[in-house]
């Protein structure tokens, strides 16, 4: 269950963004996940709404689309 | 990209009516970052850090008994006095057994236990360092927690990596595991000895880890008879003849 641990860093990576761009709070974000990265798209789902309890990517709606190879990226958000 | 509003969802299949919508007042920043970035420049500095006192990290992982230990064990016997030179972070959840088993053997080692969490990361393993004198050290050995799924995608700064099944777990592995193979430099199938008593046939595990990684250079040892013992040492730089056995 290391996703829980890797949705935090995806919440902090956004977080990041998201102050850079002046914005505040996060709408949605999309997320690439590799079939060879070594994470299981469904417990990142799972773990999302629990990680980002109290941040600002709280309700958030976490689209995944899936690739082929290790790619694990955020690649775009939706701000407010 | 969707065409109608340029946003990057996938443009919806022709004929249909309604297009997806946006919160009217959202707007779409671009990221393209890695989530793992934060580890993997945690793990380049520790890298980098090592390689400037001639320190070559190789990291040993595998579901719980494959053979990581003992491969380590059968290592250290077989370099002898050289044994010295090489240090250990065994990574477990409990228990310091592969620490002494290691130190036993005249490696310095630290033991990290990791608890509830599933696998070593660069920031663990940079904070284990800080109790292990490195002065000396040629080699340091990274032993993962036991695990074929989630140690994959975290680096912890070594120089190859090295994934271990055991004859005993199946041939299947690779195939069930593929982030894992995706993350070797060498597969070890271990524990040859057991061949005559198990269903597992090496070409097979071969085949299936080079499904995912066509060039990876596969062994098959065992560390309890030292057979193929020399070709491992051989990928490690050692020379089999030194050291004693």
């Amino acid at each position: 269950m290391h996703e829980a641990k890797l949705c935090l860093s995806l919440i902090d990576l956004a977080e990041t963004h998201l102050r850079r761009a002046g914005g505040e709070r996060i709408a949605a974000m999309r997320l690439e996940v590799g079939d060879l990265c070594g994470v299981i798209p469904e417990a990142l789902e799972a773990a999302f709404p629990i990680c980002a309890s109290g941040t600002r990517a709280e309700n958030a709606a976490l689209h995944i689309y899936r690739t082929q190879g290790r790619n694990l990226v955020l690649r775009d958000m939706e701000i407010v | 990209m969707c065409t109608t509003c340029g946003c990057g969802e996938p443009d919806l299949p022709a004929g249909t009516v309604t297009h997806h919508t946006h919160p009217p007042d959202t707007r779409r920043i671009r990221v393209e970052r890695s989530i793992l970035e934060e580890n993997d420049r945690h793990a380049e500095a520790l890298r980098k850090s090592l390689a400037e006192r001639g320190i070559e990290a190789i990291g040993l992982l595998g579901g719980p008994g494959a053979g990581k230990t003992t491969l380590l064990e059968a290592t250290l016997a077989r370099l002898g006095s050289e044994a010295a030179s090489q240090a250990a972070v065994e990574g477990d959840c409990a228990g310091d057994r592969d620490a002494r088993r290691v130190a036993a053997r005249g490696a310095r080692v630290v033991q990290v236990v990791t608890g509830a969490v599933c696998h070593l990361d660069a920031h663990l393993v940079g904070h284990a360092l800080e109790d292990l004198d490195l002065a000396g050290v040629t080699r340091l050995w990274i032993e993962n927690v036991g695990n074929l799924v989630c140690p994959a995608p975290f680096a912890c700064g070594e120089t190859r990596r090295v994934v271990l099944v055991s004859t005993a777990e199946g041939d299947d592995k690779p195939e069930k595991y593929p982030a894992m193979i995706a993350a070797a430099d060498l597969l070890v199938i271990t524990k040859i000895d057991l061949l005559p008593h198990v269903d597992f046939e090496p070409d097979r595990c071969t085949a299936a880890a080079r499904v995912v990684r066509p060039d990876l250079p596969v062994f098959r040892l065992s560390a309890r008879t030292g057979e193929g013992m020399d070709a491992w040492l051989r990928w490690l730089g050692e020379s089999p003849g030194e050291g004693r056995a």
